[in-house]
């Protein structure tokens, strides 16, 4: 793998040539803030913004979402200038003002000195609540699920996710990985007498033969068997008792 | 609409590839004046997309509807000029006449109501379109007289 040297806020590391910024920075201690990047899913980043840094290079400077960005030979990254801070506080202010429930952005936007918006906010129709629409979510269930149950539906301010024609799904298996994804929480996952409850649909949960804890959704068990051929009773207890 | 030979028999027509889907959705929204959901859910098996993906493409292109529409689509032109020039009355008399809301179809099928942001024609404005047939300078007193002698009811 070939390496790079690379420079963020004055610090120069050793880092692999094209990783994205974002990681660079965090593997090194240095905090960039970020909401719809996930470094297990390819697809991922791109959407939400907020981690915009400059990058200096070849004598020109560029604002680029840090998640996206690959290091290369003689970047320069900048995390914290006046320019970044001025440009992130724009963006968490127009995410507080679209999902103002979101603790998430809240907090985030308060550590840069945010607590007034100065749009009117949305008022959360729609079930829009907390959900930014950065795709995470769908792309988790896309490439790291691989089973598509929902996608990115409409466009422009009603952009959201959501199963085909809003109803339960045919093919979810109701594992919860685009909720446990969701930098928001916007996505709400319940789990009552054995039963979880995702995208409108009812999963029955396996009991581990053990301790009798409800771990796995019924559904993706089938999954998993039909998927890699392992054996059913592998699931009957659960990773703590296996 | 359970018969899924309707749906294939276009879906035939093309190459078995994601890029053949949008032109099938196309086709179908010509066909049925709407793209039904069994046809996504036959598009989906088929040509082996997941049906979240072609669900998407039909909320996300305006040229695709996912409810039915009616034989006729009349559209309003409220763009800035048109608004400025009597658009919302065109609108409004339309609603009333055709007893239909904006972006609804007639109990009869017979229309779809529309409205649209600028289609380009500003010195005509106000404009209405009747199945893609311009009308410009539409007075509201007359825009029924225009539909009814276009369509011939
Ligand atoms: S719970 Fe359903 S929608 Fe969410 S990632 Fe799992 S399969 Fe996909
Ligand atoms: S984390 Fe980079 S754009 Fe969202
Ligand atoms: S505003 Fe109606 S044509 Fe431009």
């Amino acid at each position: 793998m070939e390496k790079v040297n690379v420079t963020i806020d004055g610090r120069t590391f050793e880092a692999v040539k094209d990783k994205c910024v974002l990681e660079v920075a965090h593997e090194n201690g240095i905090y960039i803030p970020s909401l719809c990047y996930n470094s297990e899913v390819t697809s991922s980043g791109g959407s939400c913004r907020v981690c915009l840094v400059e990058a200096h290079q070849g004598g020109r400077m560029r604002l680029v979402t840090a998640c996206n960005y690959p290091v290369r030979k003689g970047l320069e990254v900048k995390t914290d200038t006046p320019l970044v801070r001025r440009i992130r506080r724009g963006v968490l202010e127009l995410l507080m003002a679209r999902v103002p429930d979101s603790e998430v952005i809240r907090e985030m936007a308060a550590a840069e000195g945010l607590t007034e918006v100065r749009f009117r906010e949305d008022t959360g129709e729609n079930e829009r609540y907390k959900c930014i629409a950065c795709a995470l979510c769908t792309n988790v269930c896309a490439e790291v699920v691989g089973v598509y149950a929902i996608s990115m539906i409409n466009r422009g301010a009603d952009k959201k996710p959501a199963t085909p024609y809003l109803k339960p799904s045919d093919v979810c298996i109701g594992c919860g990985a685009c909720a446990y994804a969701c930098p928001t929480g916007a996505i709400t996952l319940k789990e009552k007498d054995g039963v979880r409850r995702i995208w409108g649909k009812d999963f029955p949960m396996v009991r581990c033969s053990v301790c009798g804890t409800p771990y796995i959704p019924e559904a993706q068990v089938d999954w998993i068997v039909k998927r890699t051929g392992k054996d059913r009773s592998f699931f009957d207890k659960c990773p703590d008792h296996r | 609409m359970t018969d899924v030979a309707q749906f294939d028999r276009i879906i035939e027509r093309y190459e078995k590839t994601e890029e053949s889907l949008l032109a099938i959705l196309q086709d179908f929204q010509r066909e049925f004046h709407y793209v039904p959901e069994e046809g996504i859910r036959r598009l989906s098996e088929v040509m082996e997309v997941p049906e979240s993906k072609i669900y998407a493409m039909g909320t996300f292109y305006k040229a695709l509807s996912l409810t039915p529409r009616g034989r006729h689509t009349i559209k309003v032109c409220t763009g800035t000029a048109c608004h400025l020039k009597g658009a919302p009355l065109i609108l409004e008399t339309l609603e009333r006449e055709l007893k239909v809301k904006r972006n609804g179809t007639t109990e009869d099928g017979e229309f779809t109501l529309e409205c649209v942001n600028c289609v380009g024609a500003c010195a005509m404005a106000p404009v209405t379109l009747v199945d893609e047939v311009y009308h410009g300078q539409t007075r509201a007193s007359k825009v029924m007289d225009i539909v009814k002698k276009q369509v011939g009811s």
